[in-house]
């Protein structure tokens, strides 16, 4: 195949796996969006925390199946903590407290990453398995970048296989269309807040997890990473899973296509993207207005 | 001369049909309740007329002048009040902020940047007066959200007709309080209301008659009968509809049933 | 009675404010410009989200438009007097908000604060890239810092820091006054019934997108003066002060001292300085005090240190308490 057509597909594969990357960050946010209505200005400083518990496993065990696990599951554990302590005292405060907060919580795990492991990049290598290509049909594809999209699929099927198959799924999926319903049905809220908290954050864990030995773990991971994803969730439309897929991947394309050819304008274009969308449609692509 | 008129009316509330061709004619200077099962689509009259939401087809016409679709703001300027089955007030200001803000309006005095509101004496005074007349002097500095619930239906009522309307629209003034509240808000209606128009929305029958010169009477989205407090009374096909709704454990009226 | 104790008090005030370089040395006089500055920047902010719940989080671009405009006006024009400059950032942050305003006063809650976002994110962008407009990351710097000019009476020489000190004092201290007086008007009524009921205004006759638009454009102007006097102070504007981040840190101050109340954001701009200061001075974390302290004050006082007091004073039986915001 000639090298043109190589480019385009290699650069579509490396957009499709930052997609569904920013898919696991995004698909929590707007999953906390739904359900409690709280914009968590912390989560992706909770991917950037997963992506360092991550490093900190392997150079401990120097198993990265194991920290691959343990990460995410940890860093969820981490914002339960923040949900049960932090949150859930100042339910009923307002958008504004809970920003605040939020930020607060951003604030101090970007200092904590900077106090703990400090300011240097750290590198982490993919784990042998997953080094080098594979050939197929005269293209190369590195392993790791299609295991990532692999593994995306794989949690994103466990969500969906959550959502539509359990009770719990079920009330979930009812209390974000329509909270004081399942208020009025008995169920023990705060719990399932928590709970769901924890899966938003444990979504952004494993995204920071697979995502490290692609990028180098640093103290900018969270600002990067928040910034793409808030873009989304913006353009998409709160609470919609649906469409926060469909605007991570076209965006992960966006962005390896379009560094390509207008390099210089790539970052950008994102921004006047959403701020396109936003002038049309105030609530994104696939959300419905909030009444206040 | 009519003062309000609705012209075929309709109105869905995406797919869900609420109004089907209401015709609705009131006339200058009298008192009209409409009464109707909940969910008939009283409220969303309300809201098609006063512009809440814009009439999917059809017409309606204030002091002979077409107003279809226009937004609440202009209404009022125009004449029209409006009180909400929902309490609708500012709460976390006291009731005097409340009613002066309505008194505002009704004095055009909207962007005035360059007197402090405490300093407009007329204002304050005409204030002070209006919530005397309420009866509501004892909490006049209370947070309009600390009041009792029939102290904030009487400051949501008087919120509707501070502006000096022509025409009132009552959405259930009355719903929820007690007998003695309820006959307490009739009188303070009819004693405010002297001389204008007035359409009211009604579950209890005895405010009902001993308010309305005339009664409509809603249905599942349509106007089975209009007409004065006797005849709809005797009127078969009301009786039919509301007797065939109550065999069937629906509903009659909210405090008869 | 009551009139003459407010008199002493503000006769106080005044003095106080005319010593504190005396007191404090020229090291604090500085400190307390930037916290003016800031509690400026705040309240112009607490207008838009605290009286009208216009949720901005892109407050930064106005701040910007100030320092922008202060700086090339001065850069550009010759001869261009001081109160002209800061003239000139109060129309920019004005005229800013004007375009902005046909789109975000439509929009409510979290949408908005989204466009904000969105709108700041771009705006920094920009502000970065159209180097020949905005110097980029390095800015604007070196403008000539004009004297204040009385013609034929009198000329201050404003790179005198204790000079600038009461400069800024008076055009801070004016710029707070109007904006109270703002809220004091009929129509500052009219914004807090906005905040509360907006269904409710637009049923009693008053138009509710032509209001919000005011007061973002008001909040709009204010925040450019603040970006002006930063420019002069610092006598250098670059794109950092223009970023989301710089968005937040009013947003913080006026929710800490308490949100729709007057003396909030000038109690959270002082808290937040002093603590900022300190935390500067004593330790190598700055962040971390600053997002612990957050914390803290959220978790304790949900309505800022003003919600805080009211909540006590309700205790103690002297005022009934009020519904959160
Ligand atoms: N905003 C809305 N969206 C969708 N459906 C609505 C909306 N508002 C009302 N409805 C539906 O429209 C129908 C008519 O409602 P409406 O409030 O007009 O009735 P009503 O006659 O005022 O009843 P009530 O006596 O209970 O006040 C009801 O079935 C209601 O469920
Ligand atoms: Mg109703």
């Amino acid at each position: 195949m000639d090298p043109t057509t190589a480019m385009y597909v290699s650069q579509g594969i490396h957009g499709l796996a930052y997609g569904m990357i920013l898919f696991l960050v995004a698909s929590g946010v707007s999953l906390i969006i739904g359900m409690m209505h709280i914009f968590n200005l912390a989560h992706a400083g909770f991917f950037m925390l997963s992506a360092y518990f991550t490093y900190q496993f392997v150079a401990w065990t120097g198993n990265f199946w194991l920290a691959l696990l343990l990460a995410p599951i940890a860093t969820g554990f981490c914002g339960m903590l923040m949900e049960r302590f932090l949150l859930r005292p100042l339910r009923g405060s307002g958008v504004i407290g809970d920003l605040i907060l939020t930020v607060g919580v951003a604030l101090c795990i970007d200092a904590l990453v900077k106090v703990i492991w400090g300011t240097a990049n750290k590198p982490l290598s993919k784990p042998p398995l997953l080094q080098g290509m594979v050939h197929f049909a005269g293209l190369d594809y590195p392993y790791y970048r299609l295991f990532v999209i692999g593994l995306a699929v794989v949690v994103l099927l466990i969500m969906a296989l959550l959502l539509y198959k359990t009770r719990i799924g079920k009330i979930v999926r009812a209390a974000v269309s329509d909270n004081d319903m399942v208020n009025a049905l008995g169920i023990n809220i705060p719990l399932l807040f928590t709970f769901v908290f924890g899966v938003g954050i444990w979504l952004a864990g494993v995204a920071g997890a697979a995502i490290a030995p692609i990028l180098s773990v640093f103290p900018g991971l969270a600002l990067q990473m928040g910034m793409d994803a808030f873009i989304v969730v913006a353009v998409a439309g709160f609470g919609s899973l649906r469409g926060a897929f469909m605007v991570s991947i076209l965006f992960g394309l966006m962005n390896s296509y379009g560094v390509q050819f207008i390099s210089q304008l790539a970052p950008l274009s994102m921004f006047i993207f959403m701020a396109i969308v936003m002038i049309f449609f105030p609530h994104g692509f696939f959300g419905e207005s909030e009444e206040e | 001369m009519n003062i309000l008129e609705t012209k075929g009316l309709f109105h869905d509330y995406s797919g869900l049909e609420v109004l089907f061709d209401v015709n609705l004619q009131i006339e200058e200077g009298e008192r009209h309740a409409i009464i109707g099962p909940n969910g008939a689509g009283k409220t969303t009259l309300f809201n098609t007329i006063t512009g809440t939401c814009c009439p999917s087809r059809g017409k309606v016409f204030f002091k002979g002048k077409e107003i279809t679709g226009y937004p609440p703001y202009k209404l009022t300027r125009l004449g029209m009040g409006r009180s909400f089955q929902l309490t609708s007030t500012f709460d976390r200001l006291v009731t005097f902020q409340n009613v002066r803000l309505a008194v505002l309006s009704k004095r055009g005095i909207r962007f005035n940047l360059f007197k402090k509101v405490d300093k407009m004496t007329d204002v304050n005074l005409e204030t002070l007066e209006i919530i005397k007349r309420i009866n509501l002097d004892q909490e006049i500095l209370v947070p309009a959200s600390l009041l009792s619930y029939g102290k904030h239906r009487s400051l949501e009522i008087s919120m509707a007709l501070a502006t000096n309307p022509d025409l009132i629209l009552l959405d259930e003034p009355t719903a929820g309080m007690s007998r003695d509240e309820t006959h307490t808000a009739v009188e303070m209606i009819k004693r405010l209301t002297a001389g204008k128009t007035v359409v009211v929305i009604e579950h209890d029958m005895d405010v009902v008659f001993s308010l309305a010169d005339r009664i409509t009477v809603l249905h599942y989205g349509k106007i089975l009968a209009t007409g004065a407090p006797d005849e709809i009374r005797n009127n078969q096909a009301v009786k039919d509809a509301y007797l065939g709704e109550s065999e069937n454990g629906g509903i009659t009226t909210r405090h008869s049933a | 009675m009551k009139k003459a104790i407010k008199w002493i008090l503000w006769i106080i005030l005044g003095i106080g404010l005319i010593l504190i370089p005396k007191i404090f040395g020229i090291y604090y006089t500085n400190f307390f410009v930037s916290l003016a500055i800031m509690a400026v920047f705040s309240q112009s902010i607490n207008i838009e989200l605290g009286y009208t719940r216009i949720l901005n989080f892109g407050h930064a671009m106005f701040f910007g438009m100030g320092g922008y405009g202060a700086a090339q006006a001065l850069a550009l024009i010759p001869g261009m007097p001081i109160l002209g400059a800061v003239l000139c950032g109060m129309l920019g942050g004005g005229l800013l908000a004007l375009v902005l305003s046909p789109l975000v006063v439509r929009v409510s809650g979290m949408a908005c604060a989204m466009l904000h976002v969105a709108f700041n994110a771009l705006f920094f962008m920009l502000a970065m890239k159209l180097r020949p407009l905005t110097g980029g990351e390095d800015g604007i710097s070196g403008f000539p810092i004009p004297p204040f000019n009385i013609p034929g009476i009198i000329s201050i020489d404003m790179t005198n820091p204790l000079n600038f000190y009461y400069f800024a004092v008076a055009v801070l201290g004016i710029s707070m006054w109007l904006m109270w007086y703002f809220t004091k008007t009929p129509f500052g009524q009219i914004m807090i019934g906005i905040r509360d009921n907006p269904k409710r205004v637009n049923y009693l006759g008053f138009k509710v997108p032509e209001s919000r638009a005011l007061v973002y454009i008001v909040g709009g102007s204010f925040a450019g003066v603040s970006g002006s006097m930063y420019a002069l102070f610092q006598n250098l504007f670059s794109s950092d002060a223009t970023s989301g981040l710089n968005s937040f840190q009013p947003v913080l101050m006026t929710m800490v001292g308490g949100i729709g109340t007057f003396i909030g954001p000038i109690i959270g701009s002082a808290f937040f300085s002093v603590v900022e200061e300190l935390a500067r001075r004593y330790t190598e974390r700055v962040e971390l005090v600053m997002g612990l302290t957050l914390i803290i004050v959220i978790l304790f006082a949900p309505m800022g240190f003003m919600g805080l007091y009211r909540d006590l004073k309700a205790r103690w039986g002297k005022a009934p308490s009020l519904p959160k915001i």
